[in-house]
């Protein structure tokens, strides 16, 4: 026996088990001989019946059947064999006579794999049993792998196709497989032609579809290609075409090799995607990300072509208090109403097809044009061509136009206004982030102007910008956060060294730091902040009289800043009220103090204020007298109680006559008023000294105390002014002390 | 090398001479199992003896009204058999016979049936001889 065959390979280590089928004994053991010498395992059958018995439980690898016997010949056992469950694929070698040419055709008919002569040439036989053996074992992994593929492509819904063009007479034709038909929704064995298939492209893709196949086939290039079908049941599906030219031996193309697949659920994942990344969730529109992209887009556009394209900020005005006092679901539903208002005022384009833009002609930058989402209440309109900024500003007109009608959120109408700020390029910036800057710009100008407005970005605007805006933001939370305070400063009486009252002062403790009032007041003033901060400081001062009436017997008041807009609201009497009986101190605690512009600017409208506040004990003093253009007729009906003389005044006081003569001429006033008079700003004892000499009694400045917290303000009394231990206590006692008599001079002595 | 007794001229019946087996197929055989030690020149030998006793029966039962399909079955596997194991002049009739009744006329059945006895017969005795000496 040999033991390396020269047959075997890797798939051959155990030895083939053959099964011998041969009426002629003599034969059969001879054979089964000499292949056994071979390697083989043999189990021998003298009749095809015998054969049957035996393979009703075992499979061998490999039969021989002589192909003639007595009663059942080998052809008739092959047909019998080939329907035994399992023995589809065994390889059949017919044993045949030499000159038996009938034998052969008839043993490939009765499924036989094979023929071999006759003959006593076994080394002959055992190789063609090798050979037949490997290509069955061949056969069968090609059958798995072919199965494999089938479930693979099954899997992936995916098929492969075939198709040869016509030639010389013959038909064109398409040769799908079954998981080709299955993708395009049809059984594994019906005849389906390109024709077919085509007339499921709907009528729309259809023709730029053969227009690419059809420049395929005359260039026999590759087709790589999505296409949308609508399958026989209605469904749409998306199909991946994918195939390659084949080409006959003179190197002409003849027809293509190539898969389908149905992509459906990854485009729609991708475009599931896709529009996750360039669309605003909640109101549908581009967002940032697709805006600033189609603003590249339209800028190179713009830039190629020479004309202008138009950037428009949009912010809506106060929309936080929506949010504040509607909810957050509210809120969003007005920026729903609000993007698709204003998705009107253009010609929105959805969706911008990539490449699409050098494909579509000279027009094409129209389709650019959106309005988005830039994030919170802010949306921007894409104008990719105006002619002039005329254009931009009647979309801005028209934005502002339809929301003028209420909107209905939260059970009920609000009404939204906004800001547009409109930059064009070229002119307002060579690229986006200028041009979205510079909108910036103009629609913060809106705002400072009172919002509800448009601008156009002039560079005189610039440089007013964002910081403002955060600081308006960050003011309106100030109060909620507790981050603003009052700091006070005391009006002294210098004769009598005592302190007769107080001016409650503004300051912000933003971030650790402390705002001084001159960068965040006029915001204020601006942006109408200015309301809840007074009516704010209101309260607190009336509850600091509480605590220092109930420290040390303060009895005075403390004066408070209030802008002329204040005046003009009608609650403002029925706030102070509200605020002293919380804390039940008399109303007189309370003092308020209006400039001489703010009251001379709005005097009609401030008036009966005026009145109503005296009605109740409050009493009202000009600030920064003596700067303004006050008409003195007015001035003697007015119900005020005392006047501030303007610190510019008391700074040049000895140093310039005319400042003398002034303060001269306003105590000469206020005492034929029968009014008070304090003077501000006194910084130094030669300040005091002149001011005393000239007959004003009552100041405050620096040269006493800068504007200091409550509880600091107490520890200054108690440690300086009680012991008279300060320099400027007893320089003024000795002097005359005047006739301004302070109505509140003869009150009692702290402690 | 066939034996000059068993051409067609050759007489008949159990005084014929006695047949020898070829002795390039008989070398053949022995070289299945050269040392012998499987005993496979017997075992075939055998095999033949058994398988040709048969046929003999059943040719000489087709020796009246002979039936072509059987005749020729007959024909065809000892033709292999026979040559396997040298019997060179019985193979040669086996192939003559079948030849001529698969050409389509089968005419005197008879005259081949008896060839195929005699030479089966000479062949018998010569497997005999060599089993048995």
């Amino acid at each position: 026996m040999t033991p390396a065959h020269p047959y075997a390979d890797a798939g051959l280590q155990v030895q083939p088990e053959v099964l011998l089928v041969d009426d002629d004994e003599v034969n059969l053991l001879l054979t089964e001989l000499a292949l056994r010498e071979r390697g083989f395992r043999i189990a021998g059958a003298s009749s095809g019946e015998q054969a049957l018995a035996l393979l009703r439980d075992w499979t061998p690898d490999i039969v021989v059947l002589d192909a003639l016997m007595p009663g059942m010949d080998g052809f008739d056992t092959c047909r019998a064999l080939r329907r035994l469950p399992g023995h589809e694929n065994v390889p059949v070698l017919m044993l045949t006579g030499l000159d038996d040419d009938a034998s052969i055709t008839r043993a490939y008919q009765a499924g036989a794999t094979d023929f071999f002569v006759k003959a006593t040439q076994w080394g002959l036989l055992a190789g063609r049993l090798h050979y037949l053996l490997r290509a069955s074992r061949t056969r069968i992994e090609l059958e798995r792998s072919k199965f494999k593929l089938a479930r693979a492509q099954d899997l992936a819904r995916m098929g492969s196709f075939d198709w040869w063009r016509s030639e010389r007479g013959d038909a064109a034709g398409l040769v799908m497989s079954p998981e080709a038909l299955r993708v395009f929704g049809y059984g594994p064995h019906e005849a389906v032609g390109l024709r077919t298939l085509l007339r499921m492209v709907p009528h729309d893709d259809r023709r730029g579809f053969l227009r690419l196949l059809h420049e395929a086939l005359r260039h026999a290039s590759v087709v790589a290609t999505d296409v949308p079908i609508v399958l026989l049941d209605g469904r749409q599906r998306i199909i991946h075409v994918e195939a390659e030219p084949e080409f006959n031996e003179h190197g002409h193309g003849v027809g293509y090799a190539g898969i389908v697949q149905d992509v459906t659920d990854r485009r729609v994942a991708e475009d599931k995607i896709r529009q996750l990344a360039n669309f605003d969730a909640l109101t549908g529109l581009p967002n940032r990300r697709q805006l600033i992209w189609r603003a590249e887009r339209a800028l190179e556009q713009a830039r190629r072509m020479g004309h202008q394209f138009a950037l428009l900020l949009i912010d809506l005005d106060r929309f936080k208090i929506i949010n504040d006092t509607l909810g957050h679901g509210a809120g969003d539903e007005a920026l729903v109403e609000v993007g698709r208002r204003l998705r009107a005022c253009v010609r929105h384009s959805e969706q911008v097809m990539e490449g699409a833009l050098e494909a579509a002609g000279v027009r094409s930058h129209r389709s650019l044009e959106a309005v988005g989402r830039l994030g919170g209440d802010e949306f921007v309109a894409l104008l990719p061509e105006v002619a002039a900024e005329e254009d931009a500003e009647r979309v801005a007109q028209r934005v502002l136009e339809t929301l003028r009608e209420p909107i209905f959120v939260g059970g009920q109408e609000c009404f939204v206004t906004a800001s547009v700020g409109v930059a064009l390029y070229p002119r307002d910036g060579a690229s986006v982030v200028d041009l979205l800057r510079n909108s910036d710009v103009a629609m913060y100008s809106v705002k400072v102007q009172g919002k509800n407005s448009s601008a156009i970005y002039s560079p005189q605007l610039a440089g007013r910008g964002r910081e403002k805006l955060e600081l308006e933001t960050a003011l309106h939370k100030a109060i909620e956060r507790d981050e603003l305070v009052l700091h006070y400063q005391p009006k002294i009486d210098v004769r009598a060294a005592r302190m007769v009252g107080a001016e409650a002062l503004m300051r912000w403790q933003r971030g650790g730091r402390l705002v001084p009032p001159g960068d965040f007041i006029p915001l204020a003033e601006d942006t109408g902040l200015i309301v809840p901060l007074s009516e704010w400081a209101l309260r607190e001062a009336a509850k600091q009289a509480r605590v220092w009436q109930q420290a040390f017997g303060f009895a005075e008041s403390i004066a408070v800043n209030l802008p002329s807009r204040l005046f003009e609201r009608s609650d403002l009497v029925e706030h102070i009220h509200q605020c002293v009986t919380a804390v039940t101190v008399p109303h007189r605690m309370i003092q308020l103090e209006i400039t001489e512009d703010n009251l001379m600017k709005d005097l009609q409208n401030v008036i009966p204020s005026l009145h109503r506040l005296n009605e109740i004990g409050v009493e009202i003093s000009i600030d920064d007298f003596g700067t303004g253009y006050s008409s003195l007729a007015y001035l003697t009906t007015l119900p005020i109680s005392e006047l501030k003389v303007d610190r510019s005044f008391v700074r040049d006081l000895g140093v310039t006559p005319q400042s003398s003569a002034v303060v001269t001429a306003i105590i000469a006033l206020a005492r034929s008023l029968g009014l008070r008079v304090v003077a501000e700003g006194v910084e130094t004892l030669r300040q005091m000294e002149v001011l005393h000499r000239l007959g004003c009694g009552v100041m405050q400045g620096f040269l006493f105390s800068r504007a200091v917290p409550a509880d600091d303000l107490q520890r200054w009394l108690e440690s300086t002014v009680l012991p008279r231990k300060a320099p400027w206590i007893g320089r003024a006692s000795g002097s005359d002390p005047g006739t301004d008599a302070h109505r509140a001079a003869g009150g009692r002595q702290y402690r | 090398m066939t034996l000059e007794s068993s051409g067609p001229d050759a007489p008949h019946g159990g005084n014929a001479p006695l047949a020898t087996l070829d002795a390039a197929a008989l070398a053949r055989l022995r070289e299945l199992d050269p040392d012998g030690r499987h005993g496979v020149l017997t075992r075939v030998l055998a095999a033949f003896e058994t398988s040709l006793a048969r046929m003999l029966v059943q040719l000489r039962a087709e020796l009246g009204a002979g039936d072509p399909g059987v005749v020729a079955g007959v024909a065809h596997t000892l033709k292999s058999s026979s040559a396997s194991v040298g019997a060179l002049a019985l193979a040669a009739s086996c192939a003559a016979v079948e030849r001529r009744l698969r050409s389509g006329a089968p005419g005197d059945l008879h005259a081949d049936v008896e060839r195929l006895v005699s030479d089966g017969e000479a062949a018998l005795r010569a497997v005999g001889a060599m089993l048995r000496p």
